[in-house]
Order: structure tokens, then C-alpha cells, then sequence
């Protein structure tokens, strides 16, 4: 294990107090017969706080609240490339960053960018480019920084459609406005955008997977699908379906941050 | 007067028969569709069809573009170019920071193969130049000051003070009352105040 | 023609306010921006505060964990607080490792923890030589505009006094440590020390503050740290230009007064949340 000397360093191993609670106060793994928390129906997506411009040196920014879910995303760019290679001159690069803050989950993380956020970095990047009109860009880059305060669960989700916001807010040209939705299947449950205890509870019935689309809503295109577990077939094309219209029932919300945010900015200009 | 029609990127506005896309907007399928959220702008100028744009507080993302008049500031230079970093374009402050380079043989029109670097720019110096190229691979966005308008705006002598030109390839220290070589540019008034 | 001499010249712009004894944002020289504290949103974490001076927007997450006590001191805990600049909070912050700005933080923060004595690092031990916790103050600037110092101290104070800890006991027969999660118990705060920044224009004009603009247009920083009763516990200026010992002492007298009311602004929100529960 190398040595990180450019931070403070604590003791060598420490472990996280919840692997020592008493076994029978387990933190309660949800029982598929169980309600979901705050009497949400299955299909129900948490009530979304949504605001645009919150940081003052980002060309654009967003913050985005689903349940304790807490992601802040900033945009800076177009700017110059730092790696450049040919595809770079005809249209412009979407460099993304994806961060889990080292509090944000019930286990602390590492500082360290790890494998699990360089996945998601990557994912985040393939679902927002179809939206970006990059061509507009030659010779530069957007960076887009994500960075989850608290995860409660549809991370990536929620991130998509936050650094869509953001985007929208830098002013960066788009296609359309990228929403992202996840769903949990459980058996023959679809929980939509379910928080952490649903998105990780292990079962070892059959037909379990959680799956993640990202949707262009006015082009009805999909951006970006993500699925893990063993599902039926049948299941998988519904569950799709079921994100689809999840992320419609973002729109609004997303739509109200955004333009908000345009008034905010300026007043409507002079009409000639 | 009715608020004005605010947009999302993505937002159908209406149909390529009734407008013609401007800027913040791009046609698809024989529509119209917002590429920024912003005020919705129609204009008719002269056209058979009216423009339609979307508008923001600040101008679309300008990028340096080939023909654009960029003002810039000189960070470094040698006996084969300058190197200078983007400032503006046009009168839009861009936020990011963009690198140029001014080679020896774009300093000026005439007597090309005379040219000095050393007796046309300083470290520091704000320039105002040309895009013309927005260079390959290996290099930067290539900036000419090969007109009569474009050169050195302001610069400082070796006193510290802020130079009045004299020449077009002159300026003087208004304390020292020396002379220093620059490629001077027919200066524009506004920056005179400055 | 006023941005563009903002842009190509910055620092004759900001001297042309300072004369008129004003700055650009419209502050006194002497003029805090306004200050705003958040406490304990961050449920994940066991305590949290997100602090905002002016644009600088902090958040501080604790995480407690368990270890065991060095040798040299079986007594003690462990406090460690890192500083991370990402990318999100200002485009001059590249991703990667921390830069030196972030990494002078962290030594500046775990400096003054164990100088001024925050927290009794004995307060952390559970078991001698056995157990002790670990708190992990994991800072993250999400709005980079100047004065990071006193925010990550603010935000640091705050979270400490909003962290509650499980109450641990040792199985004798298993010899392993049992966690009630049900009994919390919250840190006892020891000093409470308060950090005030200035930054030294031309070598004479002192303004309180900074942002990132004029931190960067500075000839020299000061960090002053006070605690409540009216102690300095720390001094940072590295380097810069001179001073004299009247405008430190102003500078110090400065940051007694800034002490007292960062601690109430703190006293009043931790209040707040107490009622509303």
C-alpha cells in the first residue's frame, strides 16, 4: 500500500463502528414485503429540491436533493484542452468527474478516486455526450465535477440529471436536457429511485437487478442504460419502461430550477 | 407586454416553416429546437421568415474563431514568436484562460523578414490581434497583428509606467521620456481612458 | 470599458477602490462577508456543518471509526482533518492528488487541533492502549472564492460540536468491542478557536476577507487564531511583505472580536436545531 503524504494520515487500519453492533440491531435489511419508507408507493420517486447557479466560480452549477440523497454538480468551460489528439478539432471534449465525498456514505471512503467512482465517472460521461452539442466546442472541453454529499441511493441517477442542470446553467449548448432515473427490481417489485438500503439489500431470490436510464425527453431518446443482475427479459424492457416515465415526472422540476435560474441571471432583453 | 417565453435546451419551439433557427437553437425533423435555456427572441430582418433565437445573459460560449479580433496579454517571448494568453474576443471576457501564439512572420505586413520580436512585444504588453488558424495538433491558435488597427494597446516601460505611443513602432515613457520599440497599433480611443 | 479593466489591469482596479477605503464587492476594508452556518445535514456522517462566508461555501463531514492507540500515547485518540479542493470549486484546482494550497490546510487545521486543544484527545480513548476512536474531519470546499482558512475552521468547530458518538463498551469474555448505536453521546469542546484572514495590499493597506481576486493581487496573508478567552493559539503569515507590530496587534484585536461572533452564530444555530427536534 503506497503512502498518501500529502494528507494527514491517521492510524494505519480503523475500522467503522457499525461492524460492531450487537447482531439482532443489524442495520434491518428490507424485507420484500415491507413498505417503503415515508408510505412511498413502489413506483413513487422521492419529492426533488432542485436549484441552478449556487457556485460562484463555475460557469454553471447545480445542486440537486432526492431524499437525503445530496449531489452539487459544477460545470467550467469550454475550455483549452490538455490532452489533445486529433478527434479534438473538429468538436469539443465532455471530461467528467465523479466524486463521493468521503462522508457520504454509512462506511467512509477513501480520498482516493476508486474504481467504483471511475465507473460512474465514465458512465455519467456517456449518458450526458449524446445531449451536449460537443461540434459547437472544436479545440475545447467542458468539465463537468460531481460530487455526492450523501448517498442515499440513485446516485448516478440523480447525478445525470443534476450535471444536465448544470450544463443548461453554464449556458453550454444542448440537444435536450438529460434526466436520469433508477429502478431496483426486486422479485416482481420495481422500486423506482430507491435510497441506499434498497438499492444494496442482497436477496438471493431470483430476478433481482437495478437498472439506470438516462433520456432525452423531448427527442424520446435514450442517453444512457445501465443494468446489473439476473432479470428476466420481460422484466429488464419493463423496467425501462418504468424509468422512462419516471424521469417525465422529473421534467417539470428540472425545468423550473433551470429557468429560474435564466430569470435570476438576467432581465428579459428589449423587445425590437 | 406579455413576460417573455422562456426555454430549456430541448424544447420544441416551433416549425422550420414558420422561422429561421438562429443562434441557441438548431433544427431537427423539421422543427425547431432550443440548444440553451434562455428568452425566446424572434426578429425579423428583412427575411420572408422572422429569426428565431434563444438568448442568455452573457453571449452564447464564444470561442476564438478564425477572423475574430482577440485582445490578448504577452506571456512570453522569443526570437521566433510570441506567446500571449486570450483575453477577450471581440469585447466578450472570456471566463477560461486560452494560449496564442503570434509568430515572428505575423507581426506585420511589410518587411517581414526584418522583424524583431523583441522590438515588437514585451511580457505583459496587451495586444489586440487576429484568429488565424486555430492551429494543429502540436499548436496553439495562431494570432497575426499584420494590420494598421492591430499591435501592441497598452504597455508598460521599464519604469513601470503605462506608455504613450508615439509611432507605429514606438512608444515613450511619459517619466523616463525613453523610447521603446513595439508594434504599435492604431489605437482605438476607448482604450485610451482605460 | 470597466470589465475590460478589470480583466488587463487587476490590480490597478482594485487599487483605484482602495483609495476611495472601499473594495469592489462594495465591503469596508475591515468588512467580513456575510457568514452562514448549516449544521448536521449530512445524515451519513456523525457530524457535519456547511459553512459560507461570502461565496466560500465549506462542508465538513466527521466520521468516527475505531482503532487502537499508538504506543507513545495509549491514552489518546486520534483526530485527523484533511482539506480537499476538487475540481468542482474553482477552475484553478485540477483533479488528482491534493495540491500545496490543500495540503497547508489540512497541516493548518491538524495544527491548531493539537495546539489549542479543541478536543482532549484523552476524551477519545475508550480502553487504554486498546481502543480508541478515530475522528475522521474530511473538509470539502464546494465554492472556492478566497478565505478557505476560516471557513474550514468554522465549519471544523461546528461539526465537532454537532458530532455524537455511540457508546462503546468491551466484552470482557470475547475481548471485542460492542457499539449501542441507541446512546449517543455528543464531544466536549474544549477551546473554541476562530481563525480571522487578511490580506496585505501594497504593503499597507490591510483588508479582511479576502476573496479569491484579491488574496491572489496580495503582497502578503495573515491568518490570526483566537480562542474564547481571548488567547492567540496560532499566526500564520508566510511570508510577504513587512508589517508592523501595531497592525498585527490590530489584526489579533480584530480577531478576538471575529471569535465571539462566529462562536455565537454558532451557539445560535446549534440552538436552533436542538428546538426544532
Amino acid at each position: 500500500m503506497p503512502v498518501d503524504n500529502k494528507r494527514v494520515r491517521g492510524p494505519e487500519i480503523s475500522q467503522s463502528p457499525l461492524l460492531f453492533l450487537p447482531p439482532d440491531s443489524q442495520i434491518s435489511k428490507v424485507s420484500s414485503s415491507s413498505g417503503r419508507q415515508g408510505a412511498r408507493g413502489n413506483g413513487d420517486i422521492r419529492p426533488l429540491f432542485a436549484r441552478c447557479g449556487l457556485v460562484s466560480q463555475a460557469k454553471g452549477s447545480a445542486y440537486l436533493e432526492a431524499g437525503n440523497t445530496k449531489i452539487i454538480c459544477s460545470v467550467y468551460g469550454p475550455r483549452e484542452t490538455e490532452r489533445k489528439d486529433e478527434t479534438d478539432m473538429k468538436s469539443g471534449r465532455l471530461v467528467c468527474d465523479f466524486r463521493l465525498a468521503p462522508f457520504s456514505c454509512p462506511k467512509r471512503g477513501a480520498w482516493i478516486q476508486n474504481a467504483e467512482e471511475r465507473d460512474l465517472s465514465t458512465a455519467l460521461a456517456e449518458s450526458l455526450q449524446p445531449g451536449a452539442c460537443l461540434h459547437r466546442y472544436p479545440r475545447a472541453q467542458v468539465d463537468v465535477n460531481v460530487v455526492v454529499l450523501e448517498n442515499d441511493g440513485s446516485a448516478l441517477a440523480h447525478a445525470v440529471t443534476c450535471a444536465s442542470m448544470a450544463l443548461a446553467d453554464a449556458g453550454i449548448e444542448m440537444y435536450d436536457t438529460v434526466l436520469g432515473c433508477a429502478l431496483r427490481q426486486d422479485e416482481e417489485r420495481c422500486l423506482v429511485d430507491p435510497d441506499l438500503a434498497e438499492e444494496r439489500a442482497e436477496s438471493s431470490a431470483e430476478n433481482q437487478g437495478r437498472v439506470v436510464v438516462a433520456l432525452l425527453p423531448n427527442l424520446n431518446q435514450i442517453s444512457g442504460l445501465q443494468a446489473d443482475g439476473e432479470m428476466r427479459e420481460d422484466s429488464l424492457t419493463a423496467a425501462v419502461r418504468t424509468c422512462v416515465e419516471g424521469c417525465h415526472r422529473l421534467y417539470p422540476v428540472v425545468q423550473q430550477a433551470i429557468l429560474r435560474a435564466v430569470k435570476k441571471k438576467a432581465a428579459p432583453p428589449p423587445e425590437k | 407586454m406579455s413576460p417573455m417565453k422562456l426555454c430549456v435546451p430541448g424544447e420544441r419551439l416551433c416549425s422550420v416553416e414558420d422561422c429561421i433557427p438562429g443562434t441557441g437553437t438548431y433544427p431537427r425533423h423539421g422543427s425547431i429546437f432550443a440548444s440553451l435555456a434562455g428568452y425566446v427572441l424572434r426578429r425579423n430582418e428583412g427575411e420572408e421568415l422572422p429569426i428565431i433565437s434563444v438568448v442568455r445573459e452573457t453571449e452564447a460560449q464564444l470561442l476564438p474563431d478564425v477572423g475574430a479580433i482577440v485582445t490578448c496579454k504577452v506571456t512570453s517571448i522569443n526570437p521566433r514568436f510570441a506567446k500571449v494568453h486570450i483575453l477577450y474576443v471581440g469585447s466578450t471576457p472570456l471566463k477560461d484562460r486560452f494560449r496564442g501564439t503570434i509568430r515572428k512572420e505575423d507581426v506585420r505586413a511589410t518587411e517581414k523578414d526584418k522583424v524583431e520580436t523583441y522590438k515588437s512585444f514585451r511580457p505583459g504588453d496587451i495586444v489586440l490581434a487576429k484568429v488565424i488558424s486555430l492551429g494543429d495538433v502540436q499548436s496553439n491558435y495562431l494570432l497575426t497583428t499584420a494590420e494598421n488597427e492591430l499591435g501592441v494597446v497598452v504597455a508598460h516601460s521599464e519604469a513601470g509606467v503605462q506608455m504613450v505611443p508615439i509611432s507605429w513602432c514606438e512608444m515613450q515613457c511619459p517619466r523616463t521620456h525613453n523610447k521603446e520599440f513595439r508594434k504599435v497599433a492604431r489605437v482605438q480611443p476607448e482604450y485610451l481612458q482605460a | 470599458m470597466a470589465a475590460g479593466f478589470k480583466t488587463a489591469e487587476p490590480l490597478e482596479y482594485h487599487r483605484s477602490f482602495l483609495k476611495e477605503s472601499c473594495r469592489p464587492d462594495g465591503r469596508d476594508l475591515g468588512e467580513f462577508r456575510p457568514t452562514t452556518l448549516n449544521i448536521g445535514s449530512i445524515s451519513t456522517a456523525d457530524g457535519s456543518a456547511l459553512v459560507k462566508i461570502g461565496n466560500t461555501t465549506v462542508v465538513c463531514g466527521i466520521k468516527a471509526e475505531l482503532a487502537m492507540p499508538t504506543v507513545d500515547a495509549p491514552d489518546k485518540g486520534y483526530i485527523v482533518p484533511n482539506v480537499d479542493l476538487p475540481p468542482l470549486c474553482s477552475s484553478r484546482f485540477r483533479p488528482g492528488p491534493p495540491g500545496e494550497q490543500a495540503q497547508a490546510a489540512s497541516q493548518f487545521l491538524a495544527d491548531i487541533i493539537d495546539d489549542s486543544n479543541i478536543i482532549k484527545k484523552e476524551d477519545l480513548c475508550i480502553e487504554k492502549s486498546k481502543l480508541c476512536w478515530v475522528l475522521y474531519c474530511d473538509i470539502m470546499c464546494l465554492d472556492y472564492d478566497g478565505n478557505l482558512l476560516d471557513a474550514c475552521i468554522i465549519t471544523l468547530l461546528a461539526a465537532l460540536k454537532n458530532a455524537q458518538l455511540p457508546t462503546v463498551t468491551i466484552n470482557k469474555e470475547k475481548d471485542l468491542p460492542e457499539v449501542d448505536t441507541q446512546h449517543k453521546r455528543h464531544l466536549h469542546i474544549n477551546k473554541h478557536p476562530v481563525s480571522s484572514s487578511f490580506a496585505v495590499f501594497d504593503d499597507e493597506v490591510i483588508i479582511v476577507d479576502p476573496t479569491t481576486e484579491e488574496e491572489s493581487l496580495a503582497t502578503a496573508l495573515i491568518t490570526a487564531v483566537t480562542d474564547e478567552d481571548d488567547q492567540l493559539c496560532a499566526f500564520h503569515k508566510p511570508g510577504g511583505s513587512s508589517l508592523s507590530a501595531e497592525k498585527l496587534h490590530d489584526c489579533i484585536s480584530r480577531a478576538v472580536t471575529r471569535n465571539r461572533e462566529i462562536n455565537k452564530l454558532i451557539d445560535k444555530v446549534t440552538k436552533s436545531i436542538k428546538s426544532s427536534k
